[in-house]
C-alpha cells in the first residue's frame, strides 16, 4: 500500500499524516517529541497508525532542528576562511543599533569568535576580476590551525565572490582535500547576491549547522532502510518547496524556517480548491501567532530572513516564506506593569508549566485560562480529554493577578478581565495580520481568514471582526495542519543572482538569457534530485526605482519586453504603495528564479477525517461569554466529526475537535464545505 | 532608598475602563509603526530609507504627542512633529484647519534644526459628520535637498528654502503652487516630490486608520485615553525619578572646534534632581556659533534633554508628551542649542551625542548601574566627491562608526553610530566599490581602542582605502582633544583619526579634512574612536583579559599597560 506521509517535528509534538493513495485512507498521528532522538519519535506515531516505514512510498518531513540550533547555539565548532582584511565583517556587522534607546544593547555574538577567523590572500576586483590570486600557501597553513583546533565546519568567504567564485570554490576543494571529514561550505553556493555581510552571515549559519544536519538526516535515512523503507524522503524547505536530502546536507541554511512553511502550504492549496484568490494564513499556537498572506494560492517569500529577529539577531539571505509572528498564543501571560498597564505576552507559560488551567504549576494567568474562565473551551474536552482543565485555578489566577489590581471585583469585574485579556491578545494579532496586508497595500477585507494550530479557530471570528474581514475558513484536522500541509508540497528550488541596470531592450534581454541559463541550472538539479519530474518555473525581477533603495520582487514569468515588465513593476508597485511614477527610470537589481517539480500529491478532499457516529443533532448547551455580543449566552456545542458536509447554523455555537475549538459569534453563520472546512460568515 | 518627598503625582484614575485602554494604546502604536513601515519602503531618497531620517507621530487637539512610531531617529522622538503642529495652530487656529488640510512646515523659529526636516500634518476629524477635532497625524521626513549652499553656510538664508506653515492641501486639494515652489527650489526634484508623496501618502493613511479606532469607541472614549496614556507616561517617568537620590550634579566635556575656527566650544551640563522632577540645565554651554552647529530651543535644546531623558528614565516607555512632563529644562536664548532663527543649523545635531553623553555622565554616580562609559560621539562623516572615469559625478556618504561606553555588568558593544542616531547601517562594501572609485583594503576592529576598565569600553573599527580615480575628501570627526571618559573609575578610550598615505610616502594625519584633494594611488585609513570603561581596569577579570588578547581586542602591549598584567607567550598573568 504506497502511502505518501508527512511528518513535522514541532517543540511539544510529533504530528504525523499518511494518505494512502489506493484508498483514499487517511491517518493522522500524534507523539510527544524526543530530544534525544528525532527518529524515535517519528517511529512512535508509525506505530500509533498501525504503519510500517516499507509501506510509505514519499516521507516527507518538516524540522525545527536548524532554528533551535541557531537560536540555543548548540551548533559545530566552525572557522571562517575568508579575504585577508576582512575576518571582522561578520562581527561588525552592519553596526546598527536597532533598539534605540537601549545604553545597554547588544547584539548577539557571531556564530564564528575573531580567534576562529582565518585571512588568506585573494582579491577578486568589484568587475569581477582577480586582482590578487588565492594565496595556496597560505591556505595550507590555516588547515594547520582547523586540525590543531579540532575545527568541525569551515564557511569560506571572499569578497565579490558574488561576481566570481572561482576562489571560494577553489578553496573548498585544497580544504576539503587537507581536512577530510570536516564539513566545508562557501558562501556563492548558497546566494550569488552581494552585500558582504550577509553572505557571510549566511555561510556561516550554514557551517554551522552543517555537521549535525547531516548526521541527522543520514540517520534517519538509514534508520528507515533498515525497517524496509526504500522510498524516497524529502525535507520541507523554509522556501515552501520539498528539498532532496543532498541538497539539505549541502544547504542545510534550507531547513531554517522548515516549521511554520507546512500550514502556509496548506493554506494555498485548500485556498485554491475551495475557489479563494486571496487567503490570511492564520496560525495560533502555544507561544506565538503566525501570519502569512497567499495570493492566487502563491504565498509571499522574503530573500532576508533574521534569524533571533532583527533587533538582536543576525541574517540569512535565503528565500523563506514571510510569515509575520506576534508574541500571543494560547500561553502568553496576561500581567501588570508598574502603571498597572493590562499586557498580554510576550512572556509565555509555553507547553511547560502551561497555563494556570493545566495545573502543572503554572501561576500566571494566560490566554488559554481566559477563554476558559469565559466558557469557550470545554474542561473535559481538551485534547480530546486526555488533559482536564482546571476552571477554579484558572479564575482564581485572573481574579487575584489581574482583575482585582486593576479594580474590577466579583463575577462580572473577573468575566470583564478575561475578556479583556482575550481582545488584547486579538488586537495584538490584527497587528500581525496588518503588517502582512495594510503596509503591502493590501485591503484585509479583500481576503478570507484561513486560521488553524490549537488556538486559531477559537479566535478567528473575532480576529475577523476587528480587521473587517467578512469571511473565516477552518479546515479540517486544525491541529495537525502544518503536517498536511508539507503532504501538499512541491519540489522547488530557489536561485538568485544580482543583476543590475537601468531597465531598457538591451537589458531585457540580457535578462531573459540570465534567467534561461538559471532555469537549464535548476532543471538539471531537480532532475537530479527528483528524477525527471514536471517542472515549471517562476520568474521574478528584483526592481525599484533608479536611486531608491527599496526593492519590490515583482513576477515576470512570460513577460520578455521592457513594457511588459514596467507595467508589472508599476501595478505592483502602486498596489504596494499607493503611488506610482510613470515618469521615473526603472532599474534591476537582481534575479530570482524558482523551479518548481509537481509530485504526487493526494487529493485533498480526501484529507477530512470520516464522520463519527453522532450527528449534528446532538448539540449540547453551554453557558458562553460573548463580549460586546450580548454577554453570557447559551450557545450550542457541536463534536466537529458528527458535522457533515452541508450542514447550516447560526452562532453563537462552538465546535469541539481533538486538538482545537472552533469558536462562532451570535451574528455569525456557519455552514460545513464540501471539503470539509468550516466556513464562517462575519456579523 | 525611598525619599521623604511627598508624591506630586497626579491622581492618575482614568476616566476609561482599563481594557478599552489597552486596546487603544495597542491601536495607536501599532498605527504610528504601519506609517512608519511604508514610509521606509516608499521613500525614494536613501537618506530615509538607510538612516531612518524621519518619524511618525500622533497629535492631540493641542499639538501634544500622543504616539509615536518606535524606530527613526532619536532627536525626531522628542517633540518635532508636535512643535510643528502647534504653530499650525497658533498661526490658523483650529478653525481654519480644515478636514482634507495639509500643512508643511520646516522652520528655523519653529523646529530650530536644519531645514531639511520638514513636519508634514493633517487635522484628524470624527464623530457625526467628521466634526469632531480628534488630533493630527504628523510626519517629519528629511527632504534630500532644499537648495542652499552645499557647505560652509554662515546664516540660515544660506541653507535654502524656508516653509513656515504652509498649506500644501487644502480641503482635499494639492495646491498646486506650492508644489511648484518646492520643485524648484531643489536640486533633485524626482526624489524629495517621491518623498513628499510617501510622505502624503503616510499621512492621510494614518488619519484613516486613527478615525477608524476613535469611532469605534466614540470620541470621548478615545480622549479620555489619550488623556490617560500620557498619565501614565508621566506617572511612569516620575516614579524612575524617585529612585535617584536628589541632588545637583554636573559635566563637563567639548567639542573640538565649530567647524570654522579653532576654539573649543564648551559643553557643561547640570542636572538636578528634585524629587519626582528632573532639571537640566543647559545654562553653560557655548553661546552659538559661528559655524552652522547650532539649533533652536526646541529642536536643539529640547530635543537633546529629551533624548538624553528617555535614554536614562524610559528606555522602554512608548514615547509621549507625558513621558517628558517631569523634565525641566533651563536654556537661556542665544546658546548653542537655542540659537535665533537666522543662525546657520545645516550640521544642527553635530553637538548632540556630545550633549547626551555628558547628561548621562552627570549621573554616573548617582545612576551606576545604568551610567555608561563615554561613547566615541561624533558624526564622523567621510565624504568623497568627484568624477568617474567617464566623466560622471559622484558623490559618497560613508561615515564611521564607533565604540560604546561599557556598562555594569558588560563590556561596550558596537561599532554603532551615535546615541543622536537610530537604526542606522553600514553600507555594504561591496556595493560600495561597485559605485565608487575606490577599493576597500580592510575594515577591522580597532585594537586597543576601547576604554580599559573593569568592563571595557566598546571597539571603533579601522577601515582603509585605495583611491583609484581623482577626488576631493571632506571628514568631520570631531571629540579628538576630548576623548571618550570611562566612569566610575574606567578610563577614556581612544579618539578617531583620519590617516593620509600619499602615494609618493607621505603620511598626514587629521580629524577635519577640508576638500583634501586625493589621487590613485592615495591610502585613507579612517579610524574610530572606542567607548569609555567602567570601573577601575584593575578589577578586570584575568580571564576577560586573556579572552580580548585571544581575540586580538587588545595587545599584549595594552594589556601590560592598560590592566597592570604580565604577558608572557600570549598568556595573561597578573602579581
Amino acid at each position: 500500500m504506497p502511502h505518501v506521509v508527512a511528518v513535522d517535528i514541532g517543540g511539544t509534538f510529533t504530528d504525523l499524516v499518511a494518505f494512502d493513495h489506493e484508498t483514499g485512507a487517511v491517518t493522522y498521528t500524534k507523539s510527544p517529541t524526543t530530544y534525544d532522538n528525532f527518529v524515535e519519535g517519528i517511529l512512535d506515531c508509525f506505530t500509533k497508525g498501525n504503519l510500517a516505514p516499507g509501506e510509505a512510498r514519499f516521507l516527507n518531513h518538516g524540522t525545527t532542528l536548524v532554528i533551535n540550533s541557531l537560536i540555543q547555539r548548540r551548533g559545530a565548532k566552525c572557522a571562517l576562511v575568508t579575504s585577508a582584511g576582512f575576518r571582522d565583517v561578520l562581527e561588525i556587522a552592519r553596526a546598527n543599533r536597532p533598539d534605540p534607546f537601549d545604553l545597554h544593547y547588544q547584539r548577539d555574538e557571531p556564530l564564528i569568535p575573531r580567534e576562529r577567523r582565518f585571512e588568506v590572500p585573494e582579491r577578486i576586483d568589484a568587475n569581477g576580476e582577480v586582482l590578487v590570486p588565492l594565496d595556496t600557501g597560505a591556505l595550507e597553513t590555516v588547515a594547520e590551525d582547523l586540525k590543531r583546533l579540532e575545527i568541525e565546519a569551515v564557511a569560506v568567504f571572499f569578497m565579490n565572490s558574488y561576481l566570481d567564485p572561482a576562489h571560494e570554490e577553489q578553496a573548498v576543494a585544497i580544504l576539503k582535500r587537507l581536512v577530510p571529514g570536516v564539513y566545508v561550505t562557501h558562501s556563492a553556493e548558497l546566494t550569488r547576491e552581494w552585500y558582504e555581510y550577509e553572505r557571510t552571515s549566511t555561510v556561516a549559519a550554514n557551517a554551522y549547522v552543517g555537521p549535525q544536519v547531516n548526521a541527522y538526516v543520514r540517520r534517519l535515512e538509514n534508520d528507515f532502510r533498515s525497517k524496509g523503507y526504500d522510498g524516497s524522503l524529502f525535507m520541507m524547505g523554509s522556501n515552501g518547496g520539498l528539498l532532496s536530502v543532498d541538497r539539505t546536507c549541502r544547504q542545510p541554511i534550507g531547513l531554517v524556517e522548515s516549521g511554520p512553511i507546512g500550514g502556509c502550504i496548506g493554506a494555498g492549496a485548500y485556498a485554491e480548491a475551495l475557489g479563494i484568490r486571496n487567503v490570511v494564513a492564520f496560525d495560533m499556537g502555544g507561544t506565538t501567532a503566525k501570519c502569512a498572506l497567499v495570493e492566487n494560492g502563491r504565498f509571499t517569500v522574503e530573500s532576508v530572513y533574521y534569524v533571533n529577529g532583527y533587533v538582536q539577531g543576525f541574517p540569512i539571505k535565503w528565500p523563506v516564506i514571510d510569515v509575520v509572528e506576534v508574541g500571543s498564543g494560547g500561553g502568553s501571560i496576561a500581567w501588570l506593569d508598574g502603571q498597572k498597564r493590562l499586557h498580554v505576552g510576550p512572556q509565555s507559560a509555553g507547553s511547560t508549566p502551561g497555563p494556570v488551567c493545566y495545573e502543572r504549576g503554572g501561576a500566571e494567568p494566560t490566554v488559554t485560562d481566559a477563554n476558559l474562565v469565559l466558557g469557550r473551551l470545554n474542561p473535559h474536552r481538551f485534547l480530546g480529554g486526555e488533559l482536564t482543565l482546571g476552571l477554579e485555578s484558572a479564575r482564581h489566577a485572573i481574579a487575584a493577578k489581574t482583575a482585582t489590581p486593576l479594580g474590577y471585583r466579583g463575577e462580572e469585574g473577573l468575566i470583564r478581565t478575561a475578556d479583556g485579556i482575550v481582545s488584547i491578545a486579538t488586537v495584538l494579532m490584527a497587528g500581525a495580520v496588518r503588517q502582512v496586508s495594510v503596509e503591502h497595500g493590501l485591503d484585509p477585507r479583500d481576503f478570507a481568514l484561513f486560521a488553524y494550530g490549537g488556538g486559531g479557530p477559537l479566535h478567528a471570528s473575532a480576529l475577523a471582526r476587528e480587521l473587517s474581514i467578512p469571511m473565516v475558513v477552518i479546515p479540517p484536522e486544525p491541529g495537525n495542519f502544518s503536517a498536511i500541509g508539507m503532504l501538499l508540497a512541491d519540489a522547488r528550488i530557489d536561485t538568485s543572482e544580482t543583476f543590475t541596470g537601468i531597465l531598457d531592450d538591451a537589458l531585457a534581454a540580457g535578462m531573459d538569457a540570465g534567467f534561461r541559463k538559471m532555469e537549464a541550472g535548476a532543471a538539471d538539479a531537480l532532475a537530479r534530485d527528483f528524477g525527471s519530474g514536471d517542472v515549471y518555473f517562476e520568474r521574478k525581477a528584483e526592481m525599484r526605482y533608479h536611486g531608491q533603495r527599496h526593492n519590490i520582487h515583482v513576477p515576470i514569468t512570460g513577460l520578455h519586453t521592457v513594457i511588459e515588465i514596467r507595467e508589472a513593476f508599476e501595478r505592483d508597485y502602486k498596489r504596494r504603495y499607493g503611488h506610482a511614477d510613470s515618469k521615473a527610470a526603472t532599474e534591476l537589481q537582481a534575479l530570482h528564479l524558482s523551479a518548481f517539480a509537481r509530485l504526487r500529491r493526494p487529493d485533498i478532499a480526501n484529507l477530512r477525517r470520516r464522520a463519527s457516529s453522532g450527528t449534528a443533532s446532538d448539540a449540547q448547551i453551554r453557558q458562553v461569554y460573548f463580549g460586546g455580543a450580548g454577554g453570557l449566552l447559551e450557545t450550542a456545542i457541536y463534536d466537529r466529526d458528527a458535522l457533515e458536509p452541508g450542514f447550516a447554523a447560526e452562532g453563537p455555537a462552538i465546535i469541539e475537535e481533538y486538538g482545537s475549538t472552533t469558536l462562532i459569534w451570535p451574528s455569525d453563520r456557519f455552514e460545513i464545505g464540501r471539503m470539509g472546512e468550516i466556513r464562517i460568515g462575519c456579523g | 532608598m525611598s525619599k521623604s518627598t511627598a508624591t506630586r503625582s497626579k491622581d492618575t484614575a482614568p476616566r476609561i475602563d482599563p481594557i478599552t485602554l489597552e486596546v487603544i494604546r495597542c491601536g495607536v502604536v501599532s498605527i504610528t509603526n504601519q506609517i512608519d513601515a511604508n514610509i521606509t519602503r516608499t521613500a525614494f531618497s536613501s537618506y530615509v530609507y538607510e538612516y531612518k531620517d524621519f518619524a511618525v507621530g500622533l497629535v492631540d487637539v493641542n499639538g501634544q504627542l500622543v504616539a509615536q512610531s518606535t524606530g527613526g531617529m532619536p532627536p525626531f522622538v522628542a517633540d518635532a512633529v508636535g512643535t510643528a503642529v502647534r504653530d499650525g495652530l497658533k498661526i490658523y487656529g483650529r478653525e481654519r484647519l480644515f478636514d482634507g488640510d495639509v500643512v508643511v512646515c520646516n522652520h528655523p523659529a519653529v523646529q530650530g534644526q536644519h531645514l531639511n526636516n520638514t513636519v508634514m500634518h493633517t487635522p484628524i476629524y470624527g464623530g457625526p459628520e467628521r466634526a469632531t477635532l480628534l488630533g493630527f497625524f504628523a510626519l517629519n521626513v528629511h527632504w534630500i535637498d532644499i537648495g542652499g549652499v552645499m557647505h560652509g553656510s554662515t546664516d540660515i538664508f544660506m541653507e535654502g528654502l524656508q516653509l513656515r506653515t504652509i498649506k500644501l492641501w487644502s480641503k482635499g486639494e494639492p495646491v498646486e503652487e506650492v508644489y511648484r515652489i518646492i520643485e524648484n527650489n531643489t536640486r533633485m526634484p524626482v526624489d524629495v516630490m517621491g518623498d513628499i508623496s510617501a510622505q502624503l501618502a503616510g499621512c492621510f493613511l494614518g488619519r484613516d486608520l486613527t478615525l477608524a479606532l476613535a469611532d469605534k469607541y466614540g470620541a470621548d472614549t478615545y480622549f479620555a485615553a489619550v488623556e490617560t496614556i500620557m498619565a501614565q507616561g508621566e506617572a511612569s517617568s516620575r516614579a524612575r525619578i524617585r529612585d535617584i537620590p536628589d541632588g545637583a550634579y554636573e559635566s563637563e566635556a567639548f567639542l573640538d572646534d565649530d567647524s570654522l575656527g579653532a576654539e573649543p566650544v564648551p559643553i557643561r551640563v547640570k542636572v538636578v534632581v528634585d524629587g519626582e522632577e528632573m532639571t537640566i540645565d543647559f545654562s553653560g554651554l557655548a553661546d552659538q556659533v559661528p559655524g552652522p552647529l547650532n539649533s533652536g530651543y526646541f529642536g536643539g535644546g529640547v530635543t537633546a534633554a529629551r533624548v538624553a531623558f528617555k535614554y536614562l528614565i524610559a528606555p522602554r516607555e512608548p514615547a509621549n508628551e507625558g513621558v517628558f512632563r517631569p523634565l525641566k529644562l533651563i536654556l537661556p536664548e542665544g546658546k548653542i542649542l537655542s540659537a535665533r532663527p537666522d543662525a546657520p543649523m545645516s550640521n544642527y545635531s553635530t553637538p548632540f551625542p556630545t550633549v547626551i553623553d555628558s547628561v548621562i555622565n552627570c549621573l554616573s554616580d548617582a545612576l551606576p548601574h545604568l551610567a555608561t562609559g563615554a561613547h566615541f560621539g561624533t558624526h564622523s562623516g567621510f565624504m568623497m566627491h568627484g568624477r568617474r572615469a567617464d566623466g560622471s559625478r559622484f558623490h559618497g556618504h560613508d561615515s564611521g562608526h564607533g565604540g560604546w561606553g561599557a556598562g555594569d555588568g558588560h563590556d561596550g558593544a558596537g561599532p554603532f553610530r551615535t546615541m543622536a542616531h537610530g537604526d542606522t547601517r553600514l553600507i555594504p562594501m561591496e556595493l560600495q566599490e561597485s559605485l565608487l572609485p575606490f577599493r576597500v583594503c580592510s575594515l577591522s576592529l580597532r585594537e586597543d581602542s576601547g576604554g580599559p576598565g573593569k568592563f571595557r569600553g566598546g571597539l571603533g573599527f579601522r577601515k582603509e582605502y585605495e583611491i583609484l580615480h581623482p577626488c576631493t575628501l571632506n571628514t568631520n570627526l570631531d571629540r579628538r582633544k576630548c576623548p571618550p571618559w570611562g566612569v566610575r573609575g574606567g578610563k577614556a578610550a581612544k579618539t578617531g583619526c583620519v590617516t593620509i598615505i600619499k602615494a609618493t610616502g607621505e603620511i598626514e594625519t587629521m580629524g577635519k579634512a577640508q576638500n583634501y584633494k586625493l589621487q590613485p594611488g592615495d591610502r585613507v585609513i579612517l579610524e574610530t574612536g572606542g567607548g569609555g570603561g567602567w570601573g577601575p581596569p584593575e578589577e578586570r577579570e584575568v580571564e576577560l583579559i586573556q579572552r580580548d588578547l585571544d581575540r586580538g581586542y587588545i595587545t599584549p602591549e595594552g594589556a601590560v599597560r592598560d590592566y597592570e598584567v604580565r604577558v608572557e607567550e600570549g598568556r595573561v598573568w597578573r602579581g
